[in-house]
């Protein structure tokens, strides 16, 4: 078997999501733009955000906290890297100022499909290792994580037994 | 998909620590509420407040016996927390659910304003 050495490739290292919305893309875009907007619609179902600091420029950033439906708090740190109004995004995102190890990077692209928009979100981990955490793990309530991987467990076994 | 943010929410009621101790206490088999309040040093009232609360969204079920109500896990509710714990995923998910509706408003908004 061969070793692998130095990084990983790039596509054991991501995310890809897509979504088609229904409205033209500057208004998709401007929706990114400002906090206002942002804490309408940013973060899962019970989830609210309070904005610390917002700066809308290339190595500006948008400090904020994540409120889960528990009141588990998550500080979040994005700083805008790139922003090509209104076709793109980049940004470097970590869990508040002193979490750089556990960064990782997001491009969003906006494309205009005859008058609605495609979005599409690449995020790039370091590793597969921290892809594979973040994937299971991002936006799950703290507290109920111990929990919630017990009962998921049982759920497995009470459908195992045709419950 | 879209999860409403009630009291009746699954997730809710997961999200305090009595009941998450309760759930675990009923992974051993069904129990009596008396036993449930005994074995977490509750009151009654207060844990059949909690009951309740599982009840409501499925993820315990009741059975009279006697004087005695017997409760057990019901998986019916478990689902929907096992659904919900997709990480990152789930977080765009909902996200970009919420994006398209806000975006939605924006743009009726701005149609009223341009007609008015």
């Amino acid at each position: 078997m061969r070793v692998v050495e130095g990084i990983e490739r790039e596509e054991d290292r991501q995310i890809v999501t897509t979504r088609l919305i229904s409205a033209p893309r500057e208004l998709v875009f401007r929706a990114w733009t400002d906090p206002r907007h942002l804490e309408r619609w940013f973060g899962p179902y019970g989830f609210t955000t309070t904005t610390r600091v917002f700066e809308f420029r290339p190595g500006g950033v948008w400090e904020f906290e994540m409120h889960g439906p528990d009141g588990t708090v998550f500080p979040n740190l994005i700083e805008w890297v790139e922003i090509v109004p209104p076709e793109l995004l980049r940004y470097r995102q970590q869990g508040g100022r002193d979490d750089d190890q556990n960064a990782f990077e997001t491009t969003v692209t906006f494309a205009d499909r005859d008058g609605a928009t495609e979005l599409t979100l690449r995020t790039i981990f370091r590793t597969k290792a921290q892809r594979d955490y973040v994937a299971e793990n991002y936006g799950a309530v703290e507290g109920a994580i111990e929990t919630l991987a017990r009962l998921t467990a049982y759920v497995g076994e009470l459908e195992g037994a045709g419950a | 998909m879209a999860r409403a943010t009630t009291t009746s929410d699954v997730f809710n009621a997961i999200g305090e620590p009595q009941r998450r101790r309760i759930l675990t206490l009923l992974r051993a088999g069904e129990l009596a509420a008396t036993e449930i309040a005994e074995e977490l040093d509750l009151a009654a009232s207060s844990t059949s407040k909690h009951l309740r609360v599982l009840r409501e969204v499925g993820l315990v079920r009741v059975r009279d016996e006697g004087r005695q109500r017997y409760y057990s896990l019901d998986a019916t509710g478990l689902r929907q927390v096992h659904e919900w714990t997709g990480g990152f995923e789930r977080f765009w998910a909902e996200s970009l659910d919420r994006l398209e509706a806000y975006v939605g408003e924006l743009q009726r908004k701005e149609e009223d304003d341009a007609c008015g």
